[in-house]
């Protein structure tokens, strides 16, 4: 690069020169500047090529037709698709939680059988953390991330497509088991000894554990690719302390999950392996413990209620830079304290079993590490205060679910350092408490940043606006019907109302309370179905986007609404964090050049200070994922009927990813 | 916007190794793995610390010749892949072939080894914990080395039809690095199963 510098050709700007370093320059420029520059530009102009532009459109295009559907490998297509087959399990779930509510509105009600209802609260909490909550967030990282980064595509295309297929595969037979009514029913936490052989025979467990793991493999699939994707393909000069926050809160996130999952895999398979071939990890008589279920289980359930956090707040801080225009307050305090929310999450898992009877010394540690996390959240919490203390904020429906999202996370995070405490915690253990804490945190925390993301980026989704007035009411019926369904269940819990009950007797005097709760549940219910129509019907008779409908800061609104197919016409290099306001001022933007057109190539940038490194070479859309994906899934079927199915399924998926990986002749050269 | 080119990229490389996405991608899957194997170690800790006798009384531990010897031909393996890296960086294709075939058959001769040793186990996994471990961690480890063994010929393949060069040489890059990770990931399973119960 410093010898092209020296010669004067175009291509000399230091993408490394900071935005603080001159913004009295940029300012001055009008004015007082050498008049020469503005006679003979420094820089010659880029004008578009149309030609060049079909080109790389064609290059980048994705497959159509049916057979097309089973092809494309590009980010933008899998991270909708992600979005939109979780929102359906975001509708089932959601259903099946009414109808629980349904059953608990009155006392000793008979609308649903026991052994219907522990099925509905297992695959309730199940889809809601395995098929909707993760996948939703990691849809929207995978759909906007690259866009953020101003790349083309994610890193391994093909493993993203794979993702896809083994969630959809995974997701559609663990729900379907619900239809037959063969449905696991030892809860989302699956605790051994009940979801032992012993005293949960059906096939429910095993399609659980099996279909589980296989659907983890899916978000670790995502989690590297996006870690990869941030640290190697940034645009040039998108240091890390100039990352949109959304995209450090995704990096955390897949972190988390690169070292979070495998304790769920791990359990699983161990469980499956008891279960299957009768080994006796949980079974006390063969010398095994159901308490190791828990620690398991835990070390990737907590992490796990970050996972589905962390990227919210970084959604939040998007939509609060957005929506007030202005630059991030604490911006370096945020990122600090997304991490170290990362980190102490790891620590934090036995505040789930307080009640087991561990080491005194190891329970206080995990109480005070349990109240230590409210700090780092804490300190978001003021910096978004900050950001919008004095602004004239824009109150469009994503702001509205922000504002939303503080109120309700706020008390959850309250809850929780109550719960926190071990005195506290043995009182309310087991009770609505914990089911009003938990609902506040996550549907605070996680789902409605989420619907507040999907009517901000409904824009690059589809290209068309959300309607408003749809949106403001959807909010209203989800604000006012959850605090009316949940926050009664805190009294329930110190009333003495035990979780996980299909039902309670008259005198208890808990019939009012849920009744409050059940007409909650249903307003909330009527506030989401709001959103959802408000989705399908914009898409036909939403108003079309226009350019940066929402005048925010970060790449992704750097391009069209809809993106064409290679996102960035050319890869954008940048200066600051807020590369399209600053465009916005000085009129004018370096950019990459010597891309190829006719086949998928991206700039691979260093990992600290994203100076170019080299060029990669994307592979183009193919079967081979979606046959992969198939032989994966007829060795997690296939061996709760044999264990030889574990090896077929060994060669199957070996065979296909020989297939996925053979060069093609002739070799990519260069 | 008027538009000006920032940084021309056109002869940047397009065959990168250690800078290239897909290496710092099998990184990661190393990590998720490594993961896998550092919990499945302390399952192991923990259910042999908890245990009131590990193994369980009137079983000997199991006996550490064999998986001894595993342990140093699953090292030489990482040597030859090493040896096969640097060949193909000389240009040497032949010799790259020699090295993964090399490494391939020390890990044939694991499989061997440790089926043999398997087989002569006097408890199955289905008698008590300590058996579900040994078997369990085996299997595990056993289907990794099996799996790095088709992997590698597939590699050894390419190489034959000459598909690698000094500048194209991204695969056996990646595929060294995961050859690693499945020799080296004996080295915990080693201490846990056939150290551990001699030294509590």
């Amino acid at each position: 690069m410093d010898e092209r510098r020296e010669d004067g050709r175009p291509g000399d700007v230091d993408w490394r020169e900071r935005r603080g370093a001159d913004p009295s320059e940029s300012r001055e420029a009008p004015g007082g500047p050498p008049t020469e520059e503005r006679q003979e530009p420094l820089h010659p102009a880029i004008e578009d090529d149309a030609e060049e532009t079909r080109r790389l459109a064609e290059t980048w295009a994705a497959p159509t037709g049916f057979v097309g559907w089973f092809t494309p490998v590009n980010q933008r297509i899998i991270g909708r698709r992600f979005i939109v087959t979780a929102f359906v399990y975001f509708v089932l779930a959601g259903l099946l939680g009414v109808a629980m509510r349904l059953q608990l509105a009155v006392p000793e009600n008979d609308l649903l059988a026991p052994d219907i209802y522990n099925q509905f609260f297992t695959v309730h909490g199940t889809a809601m953390m395995f098929l909707f909550a993760i996948p939703v967030l990691e849809g929207f990282a995978l759909f906007v991330v690259p866009m953020m980064i101003g790349t083309r595509d994610m890193a391994f295309p093909r493993l993203n497509a794979f993702g896809y297929y083994v969630y959809l595969i995974g997701s559609a037979i663990f729900f379907l088991m619900l239809v037959v009514g063969m449905a696991p029913k030892a809860g989302w936490f699956n605790y051994v000894p009940l979801a032992g052989k012993l005293y949960e025979p059906g096939i429910g467990v095993d399609i659980w554990t099996t279909m589980i793991t296989f659907i983890e493999v899916s978000a670790l699939t995502a989690a590297v690719e996006l870690i990869v994707t941030i640290l190697k393909l940034r645009a040039p000069g998108m240091t890390l302390n100039r990352m949109p926050v959304f995209v450090w809160a995704s990096l955390v996130m897949a972190f988390m999950i690169v070292f979070a999952m495998p304790a769920i895999i791990v359990a699983s398979s161990l469980l499956i392996l008891d279960r299957l071939v009768g080994t006796g990890f949980f079974v006390p008589e063969m010398g095994g413990d159901p308490l190791l279920w828990q620690h398991l289980f835990w070390f990737f359930g907590h992490p796990e209620v970050y996972i589905v956090l962390v990227p919210a707040l970084g959604i939040v801080s998007t939509i609060v830079t957005t929506f007030t225009q202005r630059s991030l307050f604490g911006y370096t305090a945020i990122v600090i304290s997304i991490v170290a929310t990362g980190f102490v999450s790891f620590g934090l898992w036995v505040h789930h079993m307080f009640a087991t009877g561990l080491p005194h010394l190891g329970m206080s540690f995990f109480m005070a590490a349990s109240a230590m996390i409210a700090i780092p959240n804490g300190v978001q919490v003021f910096c978004w205060i900050a950001t919008m203390w004095g602004s004239r904020i824009r109150l469009a429906t994503p702001m509205l679910y922000v504002l939303g999202f503080f109120w309700v996370f706020v008390m959850g995070g309250l809850t929780g350092v109550m719960v926190a405490s071990i005195p506290f915690d043995l009182q309310v253990h087991d009770t609505y408490f914990l089911v009003a804490h938990f609902h506040y945190v996550l549907i605070g925390g996680s789902v409605m940043p989420v619907i507040g993301a999907l009517y901000y980026w409904y824009p690059q989704l589809t290209g068309r606006m959300m309607n408003e007035v749809a949106g403001k009411i959807s909010f209203a019926l989800v604000f006012v019907g959850f605090n009316v369904a949940f926050f009664p269940m805190h009294q329930l819990g110190l009333d003495g109302m035990p979780r996980r009950v299909y039902t309670y007797l008259e005198e208890s005097g808990w019939g009012d309370l849920n009744l409050l709760a059940t007409i909650g549940a249903v307003v909330l219910a009527a506030g989401f179905a709001t959103t959802m129509v408000n989705a399908l019907a914009s898409l036909r008779w939403g108003a079309k986007a226009r350019r940066n409908p929402w005048d925010a800061e970060t790449l992704e609104w750097a391009t069209e609404s809809p993106p064409p197919p290679y996102n960035h016409r050319h890869i954008p290099i940048v200066k600051s964090r807020e590369p399209v306001w600053d465009w916005r001022e000085m009129k004018e933007r370096p950019v990459v050049t010597g891309l190829r057109s006719d086949r998928r190539e991206v700039v691979v940038t260093s990992i600290l200070d994203a100076e170019p490194q080299a060029v990669q070479v994307l592979p183009a859309p193919t079967i081979w994922p979606f046959l992969s994906a198939v032989a994966a899934s007829v060795g997690f079927i296939g061996i709760l009927f044999h264990p030889i199915f574990f090896v077929v399924s060994f060669f199957l998926a070996f065979f296909s990813f020989v297939g996925w990986f053979w060069p093609r002749r002739p070799w990519q050269e260069d | 916007m008027r538009q000006y080119s920032g940084a021309d990229v056109s002869g940047l490389t397009r065959f990168s190794k250690q800078k290239h996405p897909l290496y710092v991608g099998i990184l990661g899957l190393i990590a998720i793995e490594l993961s896998v194997v550092a919990l499945l170690t302390v399952s192991c800790l923990y259910l042999m610390l908890t245990a009131p006798a590990w193994p369980p009384a009137g079983l000997e531990p199991a006996p550490l010749l064999w998986p001894s010897i595993n342990l140093g031909l699953l090292i030489a393996s990482m040597a030859a892949m090493r040896v096969a890296g640097n060949r193909i960086t000389a240009g040497d294709r032949r010799g790259l072939i020699v090295g993964l075939l090399t490494a391939v058959s020390l890990h044939a001769l694991v499989l061997v080894f440790r089926s043999l040793e398997m087989a002569a186990y006097d408890f199955r996994w289905d008698d008590h914990v300590y058996g579900s471990l040994m078997w369990t961690i085996s299997g595990f480890h056993f289907t990794h080395v099996a799996s790095a063994i088709v992997g590698t010929l597939v590699v050894a393949i390419l190489a034959v039809k000459g598909y690698f060069t000094p500048e194209r040489q991204l695969g056996v890059v990646v595929d060294t690095l995961y050859w690693n990770f499945v020799s080296a990931a004996w080295i915990p399973f080693y201490l846990a199963l056939y150290w551990g119960p001699r030294l509590i």
